[in-house]
């Protein structure tokens, strides 16, 4: 901040007019500090909701609609319901609902009254910021633009005339005045854009709408200008000494088209004070220092302050690994257990051999018998019947009998 | 005053501003458009916005045969609309149209305004895809007998 004390200001040049003196005094004036100080839509916003309100009047329904009348209710058992009835006979009236927001002749709801709270106070400091942020926004082009103004053939922003403009007298050197400095185009746009209100509005003597054109800033008291401009369409006209938040951020939307005089522009220092130095006519008001001062992130990200200590891009991804079952995936398997290869192969192995020696059996059982297989089974089987048979012929059974003790 | 960084400028243009078209309510099927001159995609987004960029790229007809304007803004004369784009009137066929474009948004070596030449390189794919529309509606449908279509039997 204190170092802005050196800063040299951004120029601005004044745009001459035809029929100017070419020597009138210095081509550019020096960037008053207002213009760029803090930006803040929010305060702008707000302070401007709140400021529209002051130019409402009070209004209120009669404070006796709807009670005029000596109703009373019938209580139950009169299979009507309980509201208070308007009494007698002899007329419509008699017996009808009353006073309830919900009869035909009952008061409204919540009747308005006059001592609503129609104002808003602000605090001052905020209003001042509320214009010193305007004006701010109002220096740059895109924001006019997004705002909607037609700033395309104008030769700069912002944009000071000659105080030549603040001594004529008729709208027509007006209109060629914008017209010279591409400013017109957006006093165009508001002429053409006058259309009739929407709504109940229309009976309240606000009948016509139109667009916003730009705002004309003069210098210089008591000046002709006011005159000269004051029949177009959607230009407005205010002294420096007397910007007001409603005609610079209309509708609270910041970025009004601004044209200023050159006395103007050059009393703005005066009015609005600077960074250093306090206003003359707004006593000890500063301009709001921004609280950042550069507030453009992608240098600060690419300055090399910060590039110097940021770690370096982690390009390796590392992605997440799926988790395989070892019970069904052999290589998990083999990576958890060396030996299961080995084991693996001879439970193969072995499985193989016995489905052979099974198959084997079974074939071999299965196939009829050779001529010598068949021959030599009949002779073994001859052989054991011819031992059988001479087993039988076994004669001396009383020793075996004697042999086990038995009384025979 | 030219000092003010585009993040600030489009924080302040993002929620509303002339030239936002919205459609499709709130929801999720929320579209944003942006009408401004220099929005290649006339979406509303920071990359493409034309109000929040200091370069901004734009391509419109020229209005004469098939020429077409291509316009670049002039970093340095952010605060005078009148002179801010660099226009340059692209009238030869398609791909040397193409070529310069290109050549002036990402090459090196140009034979328009800037010499080292990084403008925008990350808007080249759509200022091409704008350049080939702009072409093409403007080219007349040719007269005569028409193509047969042969999938149609």
């Amino acid at each position: 901040m204190a170092a802005s004390k050196t800063i040299t200001r951004p120029l601005v040049s004044v745009q001459f007019l035809d029929g100017d003196m070419a020597t009138d005094g210095g081509s550019t004036v020096p960037l008053p500090d207002v213009l760029r100080a803090a930006i803040r839509p929010d305060i702008v916003r707000f302070v401007h909701a709140s400021l529209s309100r002051n130019k409402r009047q009070p209004y209120a329904v009669s404070k006796r609609a709807g009670h005029q009348t000596s109703a009373e209710s019938w209580g139950t058992g009169r299979a009507v319901s309980r509201i208070p009835r308007v009494p007698g006979g002899g007329t419509h009236r008699a017996g009808q609902g009353a006073f309830g927001n919900m009869c035909r002749g009952g008061r409204m709801f919540g009747p308005t009254k006059t001592w609503r709270r129609w104002h808003r106070r602000v605090n001052i400091n905020q209003r001042r910021y509320a214009v010193v942020s305007a004006l701010a926004a109002s220096a740059v082009p895109s924001l006019v633009q997004a705002r909607g103004h037609r700033i395309e053939s104008v030769p700069e922003l912002p944009l000071v005339l000659s105080d030549s403009v603040e001594s004529i007298e008729k709208t027509s050197s007006a209109i060629k005045i914008l017209k010279q400095v591409g400013a017109y185009d957006d006093a165009e746009k508001a002429k053409e854009s006058v259309g009739i209100r929407p709504g109940k509005g229309k009976m309240r003597n606000r009948r016509y709408i139109s667009r916003k054109g730009p705002l004309i800033v003069y210098g210089t008291e008591g000046s002709k200008v006011v005159k000269a401009f004051r029949n177009l369409i959607g230009v407005d006209i205010a002294h420096v000494d007397r910007l007001n938040l409603l005609k610079l951020a209309p509708g609270g939307h910041l970025g009004r088209f601004i044209v200023w005089t050159k006395s103007a522009f050059e009393k703005l220092d005066k009015v609005f004070g600077t960074f250093e130095t306090p206003s003359e006519l707004k006593k000890g008001y500063i301009l709001p220092r921004p609280k950042m001062t550069n507030a453009d992130l992608t240098r600060i990200i690419n300055s090399d302050e910060v590039q110097s200590v940021v770690r370096p891009i982690n390009k390796d991804v590392r992605r997440k690994v799926l988790k395989k079952n070892p019970l069904k995936n052999l290589d998990a398997m083999l990576k958890l257990n060396p030996y299961a290869k080995t084991a693996k192969r001879m439970s193969l192995l072995a499985e193989k051999q016995r489905i052979k020696t099974k198959k084997d059996k079974l074939v071999k059982k299965r196939s009829p018998l050779t001529k010598e297989e068949a021959i030599k089974i009949k002779a073994a089987g001859r052989a054991w019947y011819k031992t059988m048979i001479s087993d039988s012929e076994y004669t001396e059974f009383e020793n075996f009998s004697r042999w086990l003790g038995a009384t025979q | 005053m030219a000092t003010v960084p585009d993040a600030l400028i489009w924080e302040i243009v993002r929620k509303n501003n002339a030239f936002l078209v919205k459609q499709f309510g709130n929801g999720n099927a929320k579209v944003q458009f942006s009408k401004e001159k220099n929005n290649l995609f006339n979406v509303h987004s920071f990359k493409y916005s034309g109000l929040a960029n200091k370069k901004t790229v734009s391509v419109q007809p020229a209005g004469k045969d098939l020429s077409v304007v291509l316009a670049t803004t002039k970093s340095k004369k952010q605060n005078k609309p009148a002179s801010v784009s660099h226009r340059s009137i692209l009238k030869k066929e398609f791909s040397k149209v193409a070529k310069s474009v290109i050549n002036q948004l990402t090459n090196i070596i140009c034979f328009f305004q800037v010499s080292d030449n990084y403008y925008r390189p990350d808007l080249k794919r759509a200022a091409l895809a704008r350049l080939s529309v702009v072409r093409r509606s403007l080219q007349v449908a040719k007269s005569g007998p028409k193509k047969r279509n042969r999938q149609a039997i």
